[in-house]
């Protein structure tokens, strides 16, 4: 796994304790006990909404979680992997974690550009590659270091796809993630702003085989630093250096 | 043994063999002596702990979530009781931070409304997607998400799951599927008269269907869309991207199953099949829609616990990683699509790894051991999702066959044994009796349960292995759910090497090694 090379193998590892992202709080995270009836707090849907996920009513579901640790604690001690200043909202048809509007990376001197991106995903967006069969309708975004980018992502298939970019700077970004996630079909818009390093930055759908089977891309800053493996359309399979 | 010269006339060799076994030969020559070899040390390599420490405590003891009463559960590996209190009350009654507190999507499982007004939902919608399990990559011969069945073993699998979000493995830097993704595809619990949508969203990259077997279900829709889940006959596959609801209200409880019906002996015994337990009616009864991974039941419906103390779900399958390891041999899906369905022969098939809920010996010690008391009942649901007959053996035990194909048998009927054969898809729920009165059971311990047709208890011709799990009294239990042996060392069964068939069986019981690994073989 070269092409994302914080991700590490282990045999065995916690079950489920960390399962959630980055969204469980870090108390529960230390207990283990998640799901504390919490009186007071409203429910997220009313029994009376039942299969609204098929009428996508918009129920104006918006909270941010916010965990506690700051720089330099994520991925150690009690933190775990999970947690660290992980914000997201979410609703019925989408979520967004990390999202970032207004913090500029502490290397730009200010936001050098604001752009807009559309991402479509589907199926339909793997027939110009044969042999994958799911895909998004580029495999490749350019934008300049410091901008801010605003992605809207469209998901055309009734399946879950997702928009997750990685290796953003940690102190901004836990995991140095970025994420966007559609339900099913429909659309969700979010932001983020780039450092100004000139790199090459892994763009992929995190569900099972979807980017070994085509939603794989690369968002490159300025000139990049080099091409991925195994992007549809422009590289291929990775090979190991010779022992 | 002496070595006869031989000579060119036979009846010289006779009487010269004759002569030797009478001890009277002086002529008989040798070749000189030379010290065998040695026995090499055999390294047993990483040994993984009996209970991986990240588990919370916690997670075993008896709770209330949400409402939601938990039993304990005294396994290595306990389910969280988080996600049982979400498949009891649903996703859709949870506050935000309880959600939160799984890895569930929101809409995974949907209860409404109390359509009898007997206090408890009969409106269910549940979600189900297609995880692919120790797949392919084109840039790693490594598996990807990555589920093993016992130490280093990683076949790939298919299973169902309920929808889920964010990552599929636990967190960034693991390689391993989170907790909701893995096998067997998860019971499926409802309430019987239950008004039940399963919406299948097709997250793979083959297609798929759901087809209820023995499940009370009508064969179309309301809508007129078939609703048998067989393409030649009911309605077209569901292929990648799409969804697709089934619709049931089943008027007859019982232990039943559900399966991918595409291609069936190949996705079949990928893994896409699991139990489907309709549950008697009765008032405020909620019942636990999912079980993860099978196994013990954690809220027991209200009609169970009238008449058992605990409750465990337990499937069989087998596994031959030729056809489980197609999914790695390529990362083109026309390919994996020929290679499956146009150049495997199931009719050459030779399993390998037999599995109960997902697991081979020795992790089934982790999760499926069968914890109970004395003077218990204890419910067994059994499926047997493989190619061949299950010769199940309880050791100390004589269970009470109750049930065939979700059908009770009339109490003449009920038969008492030590073997329980169970054919192909065929489901038997067997009441456990703990007491001690040397028909149902002989008394407190550690009593294996497991299939003893023998090529069952091995895994890649190794033993012990395969589907191979105990009965384990809570005397017998330590805190963190091992069981207290007084045999040989299990350590040895938790090395990666023991599986590879690198290490002599019984080195840890033989220092000197005379049973050991000759040098130079
Ligand atoms: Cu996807
Ligand atoms: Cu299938």
């Amino acid at each position: 796994m070269n092409d994302s090379p914080e991700r590490k193998f282990s045999a065995i590892g916690p079950r489920g304790l960390f399962s959630s992202i980055g969204v469980i709080a870090l108390s529960q995270l230390v207990s283990g006990h998640a799901l504390a009836n919490e009186p007071g707090e409203e429910q997220l849907f009313r029994a009376e909404a039942y299969d609204a996920s098929e009428q996508r009513t918009d129920l104006a579901i918006d909270k941010t979680m916010e965990g506690s640790c700051g720089e330099g604690k994520c991925g150690e001690g009690k933190c775990g992997e999970g947690s660290c200043g992980s914000n997201m909202r979410m609703d019925e048809l989408a979520m967004v974690m990390n999202e970032n509007k207004d913090n500029i990376p502490k290397d730009c001197p200010q936001i050098s550009e604001d752009i807009k991106l559309t991402v479509k995903a589907g199926r339909e967006y793997s027939l110009g590659h044969n042999g994958t069969i799911f895909g998004f309708d580029a495999n490749e975004w350019r934008v300049s270091p410091c901008s801010r980018i605003t992605v809207t992502f469209i998901n055309e298939d009734q399946v879950r796809h997702q928009w997750m970019i990685h290796g953003l700077p940690k102190y901004l970004y836990p995991q140095g993630m970025y994420h966007m996630e559609l339900n099913g079909e429909g659309q969700v818009t979010g932001t983020f702003i780039v450092p100004s390093n000139e790199k090459n930055y892994l763009v992929h759908c995190d569900i099972a085989q979807h980017m070994e089977k085509g939603m794989k891309a690369q968002l490159v800053v300025g000139k990049g630093d080099g091409n991925l493996p195994s992007i549809p359309g422009i590289s291929g399979a990775y090979i190991p250096p010779a022992e | 043994m002496i070595k006869i010269k031989y000579t060119s006339s036979l009846s010289v060799v006779v009487v010269t063999l004759l002569a030797g076994l009478l001890g009277a030969c002086d002529k008989a020559t040798y070749e000189p002596y030379k010290e065998p070899p040695p026995s090499i040390k055999v390294e047993q390599g990483e040994v993984q702990a009996f209970c991986p420490e990240t588990i919370d405590p916690t997670w075993r003891e008896a709770q209330t979530i949400a409402g939601v009463e938990i039993q304990e559960s005294r396994l290595c590996l306990p389910d969280n009781p988080s996600d049982i209190a979400a498949f009891v009350r649903g996703t859709n009654n949870l506050t935000m931070t309880q959600l939160m507190g799984t890895q569930l999507s929101t809409d995974a499982l949907v209860k409404g409304r109390d359509l009898d007004g007997d206090g408890d939902p009969d409106e269910i919608h549940i979600r189900l997607e297609v995880v692919e399990l120790n797949g392919g990559s084109p840039d790693s011969s490594d598996p990807m998400t990555t589920f093993e069945i016992a130490p280093g073993v990683k076949p790939g699998f298919w299973a169902f799951a309920p929808k889920t979000r964010g990552m599929a493995t636990e967190n960034f830097e693991s390689n391993v599927a989170n907790s909701m993704l893995r096998l067997p595809s998860p019971t499926i619990r409802v309430e019987q008269g239950d008004k039940v949508t399963i919406t299948l969203e097709n997250s793979h990259y083959f297609p798929h269907t759901i087809h209820l077997h023995g499940v009370d279900h009508p064969y179309v829709k309301e809508n007129g869309e078939g609703n048998d889940g067989v393409p030649q006959t009911s309605g077209p596959m569901i292929m990648p991207g799409q969804r697709f609801s089934y619709e049931l209200q089943p008027r007859h409880a019982g232990t039943m199953a559900y399966h991918c019906h595409v291609q069936t002996g190949a996705h079949l015994l990928m893994g896409l099949i699991g139990l489907f337990v309709i549950e008697e009616n009765r008032p405020n009864n909620p019942v636990q829609t999912f079980n993860i991974g099978a196994g013990h039941v954690r809220h027991p419906s209200v009609a169970v616990r009238e008449s058992y103390d605990r409750e465990y779900d337990l499937l069989y399958i087998d596994t031959d990683t030729e056809l489980h390891n197609i999914i790695r041999s390529s990362n083109d899906v026309r390919k994996i699509a020929k290679s499956m369905n146009r150049e495997y022969k199931l009719s050459e098939s030779t399993p390998d790894y037999f599995l109960l809920n997902g697991r081979s010996f020795p992790y089934t010690l982790r999760e499926s051991i069968i914890v109970t008391a004395p003077d218990e009942n204890v419910k067994l649901r059994i499926l047997n999702a493989g190619t061949s007959m299950l010769a199940l053996h309880t050791h100390g035990h004589k269970p009470t066959i109750t049930h065939y194909d979700g059908v009770e048998l009339a109490e003449a009927a009920q038969v008492t044994r030590d073997v329980i054969m169970v054919g192909s898809a065929q489901r038997v729920d067997l009441k456990l009796s703990t007491h001690n009165d040397g028909l149902h059971s002989y008394g407190e311990g550690i009593w294996l349960y497991h299939d003893h047709t023998e090529l069952g208890i091995t895994s890649n011709n190794m033993m012990p292995g395969g589907n191979i799990a105990t009965i384990v009294y809570e005397s017998y239990l330590s805190p963190e759910g091992m069981p207290k042996t007084q045999g040989v060392s299990l350590m040895p069964y938790f090395s990666p090497e023991y599986y590879q068939r690198k290490v002599p069986v019984w080195s840890a019981s033989d220092p000197d090694g005379q049973l050991g690994e000759p040098q130079g073989e």
